[in-house]
């Protein structure tokens, strides 16, 4: 087997209650490679998100070693945090969190202007996201000028425009009817037999079904971690 | 860079818009306080002009010997007292100074002036001889100053200020032709350059001026003579050393007594002009630091309102990649862009303002250099004031500041 690209070996994320100490993870082993279909789920409580938090490099660990592409996020800095999550990761939300005043376009295009991307490219690159996700012709509306479905594929836009590693995606069909969320699930399955890196968070039995791999986490600890053997013949 | 500074621009911009009414209120500190250093200091340049123009008319090498200081809190009752100057003092003086290189003396009271029908009030009658010339800094745009055979004779000629000569002659010259002084006839033999205003207050164009020995015989005997030496300006402190030695020589003061006399000089004028001036400025630089403070400290609480509105925006721009630096700056900038905003009110108006003072006041304009000063001044009330509400939104944490509802 390749190199992962994610490898989490006995990450531990502790925090400071008072006088008690509280371990959110406590020791997690995890191997991510290219093109997984991942799904990480668990009760609430269970240490899940705690793990998206450190997996997105929105959070450091407070033990063990995490090399993403073979680096040691472990030992970065904010800045060199802040350029893997802007490179590397595309974060989708159950809330969507775009901005209000800005238009479909411009949402997509922000992560390129924090990767100081120049204006011509940037444009391109932000309609070809917004094209792939079914959006080429509400680019110039405001999200609250589209449907939760229609937000939230602007969200996955923003998060695929930079080209990034693995998208990261946290209960993205929880905010949604089960029309629009089983459309959003569709997209994400095209975006994998694309080639993306997919990884789900979700308490859903139903949405975790569309991954291949599903890990449940249970206090702290990884639980199950179960891959599917079904070839999916593309053929 | 230039992208993200463009952007951060935009989103300031966008959002100042978003709070038209908030970003006013915020910023009126700001513009009362660039308006105040703005018009303090248009102000100031204004009546250092005028003032100097005004001062030209003393002339910074004569000393002025008269009885009393002009500025001074001496007991009028002394003063009074004192004996008066004599015309005989001006030869001594001249014999015994070696600075001394003209001498007049000048003599004055109010009285009509009038022409025919027409008559004018309250003009500045002047007897002094044919020095004037040289002690004070008169022109004479037109005809001849007065002689000294017209001096010693006694004749009824006069030398007139210019508002005399513009609301008496209108369309004639005025040079050989007649005036009524109080009851006498007087020929016309020059009128002085246009001298304008003192300081914008009152006119030093309505002179006239005639032959001390005229002044005697029709006018008065008695009076306070004022004594106008001209000496090498280079040594006025010296030579206003020896004429105080000559005075007390010529008054017979022993060691003991006091100056029973004063000698004047465009100084005094300047010490007090001064003092008038320290008063406008500290009044100003009072008024200007506390506003900008006041102002300053709105724009830091309006600030923290925004980033604490703002906190999930922050953790989504984080999220996505912004680094500290990127949200530390879209910050700052939307704090310094409100300032220079409030900056440019407060210099709009100033501007206004100076014109309206130009029109009615007295001729002045604002400075280049005021206008850069008071940009820099906002510039530096947007870092001051801006800088711990962006450092507030830089440390966020992108979880918690994701989780904010």
């Amino acid at each position: 087997m390749s190199e992962p690209m994610i490898s989490l070996k006995e990450i531990t994320r502790v925090y400071d209650v008072g006088a008690e100490k509280v371990y959110a993870l406590a020791g997690v082993d995890v191997d991510i490679h290219n093109n997984e279909y991942l799904s990480i789920m668990g009760p609430s409580g269970s240490g899940k998100s705690t793990l998206m938090n450190i997996i997105g490099c929105l959070d450091s660990p407070s033990g063990g070693l995490y090399n993403f592409e073979g680096e040691s996020v472990h030992t970065m800095d904010d800045n060199q945090l802040a350029s893997i999550r802007n490179q590397k990761i595309g974060f989708v939300f159950q809330t969507f969190n775009l901005l209000p005043k800005l238009t479909a376009l411009r949402n997509v295009e922000l992560p390129l202007i924090y990767a100081n991307i120049p204006k011509d490219e940037r444009m391109v690159q932000a309609n070809l996201a917004l094209e792939k996700v079914g959006l080429g012709d509400r680019v110039k509306h405001k999200p609250n000028e589209l449907s939760g479905g229609q937000r939230q594929r602007v969200a996955i836009a923003r998060a695929l425009v930079t080209n990034p590693a693995i998208i990261l995606a946290d209960e993205p069909t929880g905010n949604l009817d089960s029309k629009s969320g089983e459309e959003i699930m569709k997209l994400f399955d095209e975006l994998h037999a694309q080639g993306n890196t997919i990884i789900l968070v979700t308490h859903e039995a139903y949405i975790a079904e569309h991954a291949d791999r599903t890990i449940t986490i249970l206090d702290g600890k990884i639980n199950t971690d179960i891959t599917k053997h079904i070839k999916r013949d593309v053929s | 860079m230039l992208g993200l500074f463009k952007e951060n621009l935009l989103i300031a911009l966008g959002a100042v818009f978003a709070n038209k009414t908030r970003a006013l209120l915020t910023t009126l500190g700001i513009v009362i306080g660039i308006l105040s250093v703005t018009m303090m200091g248009t102000l100031i340049s204004g009546l250092d002009r005028s003032f100097e123009k005004s001062m030209s008319f003393l002339g910074r090498d004569v000393l002025f010997i008269s009885k009393h200081a002009w500025f001074s809190n001496d007991n009028w009752w002394d003063i009074r007292n004192r004996p008066d100057i004599k015309l005989e003092y001006m030869d001594k003086i001249k014999q015994q100074s070696k600075f001394v290189t003209a001498i007049s003396p000048t003599m004055q009271r109010h009285i009509d002036v009038s022409r025919g029908e027409e008559s004018i009030s309250g003009m500045a009658l002047v007897g002094t001889t044919p020095e004037y010339v040289q002690t004070s800094t008169t022109n004479i745009s037109e005809g001849r100053f007065i002689t000294e055979g017209e001096d010693r004779s006694g004749s009824r000629v006069v030398v007139i200020g210019n508002d005399i000569a513009e609301s008496l002659f209108k369309n004639i010259s005025p040079i050989d032709e007649y005036v009524k002084i109080g009851p006498y006839k007087f020929r016309v033999i020059g009128v002085v350059e246009k001298q304008g205003k003192f300081m914008g207050l009152f006119s030093l164009d309505n002179q006239a001026i005639i032959p001390s020995g005229t002044y005697f015989r029709l006018f008065s005997r008695r009076g306070w003579i004022q004594l106008n030496a001209k000496v090498d300006e280079a040594h006025i402190s010296e030579a206003k050393e020896e004429i105080t030695g000559i005075m007390r020589r010529l008054r017979g003061l022993r060691p003991e007594e006091k100056d029973d006399f004063a000698i004047n000089q465009q100084a005094a004028f300047e010490d007090q002009y001064n003092a008038i001036k320290l008063a406008i400025g500290g009044t100003g630089l009072f008024i200007t630091v506390l506003s900008l403070v006041v102002g300053g400290i709105g724009i830091m609480n309006i600030m923290f309102v925004s980033v604490k509105e703002r906190t999930r925006e922050i953790g989504v721009r984080k999220a996505i990649g912004a680094t500290r630096n990127m949200i530390l700056g879209q910050f700052l900038i939307e704090a310094i862009f409100i300032c220079l905003l409030g900056g440019l009110a407060g210099l709009s108006l100033a501007w206004i303002g100076s014109l309206l003072i130009n029109k009615f006041v007295f001729p002045s304009a604002m400075p280049i250099w005021l206008a850069v000063i008071s940009m820099g001044l906002s510039l530096l009330v947007g870092v001051i004031s801006g800088i711990a509400p962006s450092f507030k939104a830089a440390r966020l944490d992108p979880i918690e500041a994701l989780r904010y509802e």
